[in-house]
């Protein structure tokens, strides 16, 4: 066996087996793991960045004159890498709508692309409609 | 020229004798390229040491029981090629994930209760008389599932699964593409029968969606696709209001 794998062979009962274990360190074996830690872990600086938003919007509820936002250079450089994030995750989530949603138009299938695409299109209009509503509240 | 040789190295567990499993090494010819990893282990057993035990049967990637890890990765060792290791060594160890019995056995008990789990027959609410005929199909109904049958229940895709190895109870790849397979099947009407093991705890929502079952999975069945596409089924189905219609 290979290192790292803790030893159990069981005992009493016939036929006895032989449990492994998985060694800490699975996620270091196959780049592919590696990755998908990488992509589990992107989420927490997301949501350390969505708390801090709650507290902004804690703050922003006693109205202007409490209200200062964070706006140091180490911030925004945090934020930009949350937004980078953000956008890995979405988009990487969209691309798969392609392969995971079924959907019948008059009785043929829709090409995943067409779905992929109305994915992003629903993306883009929500994102503009929350923006719109944003800077309108600005104003 | 002097013959061509190779380096195979195996698990070996004698479970009346062994504590823990450990690798021997064994030097063999590579006389022809078209050679396998299961070709070798048959060398040895017939030429080295008749005690070695695995599984085989059909030499021709179709039966799914000479599954085991190669150089680290789960593979058909029916259809793993020497000349793509060589001249590197190569490691032949059995599944991982999966209790071992002997050697590079594995027992595969717990994969057999969770395809049984899933029912993956065809469920009718009432028979059809055998008089009144077939069921029949069109084209486009069996292009619905027929990826999905294309599984031989190898069990690369259980030993690829990070999820598994860390929580046996998970339902896996392999099942959950079965039953995906039945329940997209228009013969089919089971899909109440398979929902209580597909949308439990330990079913298609432990998956954190590694996607590594459907790279080792040699049939081309993507059983990650059929996770996630049960997972949207499942919360289809619960969330609109028509969603628990009798199909
Ligand atoms: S889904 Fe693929 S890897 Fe998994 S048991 Fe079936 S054929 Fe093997
Ligand atoms: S021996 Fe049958 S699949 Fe390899």
């Amino acid at each position: 066996m290979t290192e790292g794998d803790e030893a159990e062979a069981s005992t009493g009962a016939t036929p006895r087996v032989y449990k492994p274990e998985m060694p800490r360190g699975w996620w270091l074996r196959r780049r592919h793991y590696l990755l998908y830690m990488v992509r589990e872990f992107t989420a927490v600086p997301m949501a350390l960045w969505l708390l801090w938003l709650l507290a902004e919007i804690h703050r922003a509820a006693s109205g202007p004159k409490a209200y200062y936002p964070a706006a140091s250079p180490a911030f925004i450089v945090f934020s930009v890498i949350c937004l980078g994030f953000a956008m890995y995750h979405s988009i990487t989530f969209l691309s798969l709508a392609g392969v995971i949603i079924h959907l019948k138009f008059m009785g043929k299938p829709v090409p995943p692309r067409t779905i992929v695409g109305a994915m992003f299109g629903l993306w883009l209009v929500a994102s503009v409609v929350i923006a719109a509503v944003l800077i309108g509240f600005a104003r | 020229m002097a013959e061509k040789r190779i380096t195979i190295r195996t698990t070996r567990f004698d479970p009346d004798k062994d504590k823990v499993p450990r690798l021997q090494s064994y030097d063999i010819p590579f006389s022809d390229d078209s050679m396998v990893v299961l070709d070798a282990l048959n060398h040895i057993k017939a030429h080295v040491d008749g005690s070695l035990s695995y599984r085989w049967s059909c030499r021709m990637g179709i039966c799914g029981s000479c599954g085991m890890m190669v150089n680290g990765v789960p593979k058909l060792t029916c259809s793993a090629f020497m000349r793509d290791y060589w001249p590197r060594s190569i490691t032949v160890e059995p599944l991982q994930n999966f209790p071992i019995v002997r050697d590079l056995v594995i027992d595969m008990e717990d994969f057999m209760h969770k395809l049984k789990s899933i029912k993956p027959w065809i469920i009718r609410k009432q028979e059809y008389p055998l008089g009144a005929g077939e069921h029949r199909q069109t084209m486009d109904q069996i292009d619905e599932f027929r990826q999905f049958s294309e599984c031989i229940n190898c069990m690369l895709c259980y030993a690829a699964c990070p999820v598994y190895g860390l929580n046996n109870e998970f339902l896996g790849p392999a099942a959950t593409a079965l039953a995906r397979r039945y329940n997209l099947d228009s013969r089919d009407q089971g899909l109440k029968d398979r929902l209580p093991v597909l949308a439990n705890s330990e079913g298609v929502w432990e998956c954190s969606f590694v996607g590594e079952c459907s790279v080792v999975c040699p049939k081309g069945v993507d059983p990650a696709k059929a996770i996630q596409q049960t997972k949207l089924d499942t919360t289809t189905r619960f969330v609109l209001p028509y969603g628990n219609r009798e199909e």
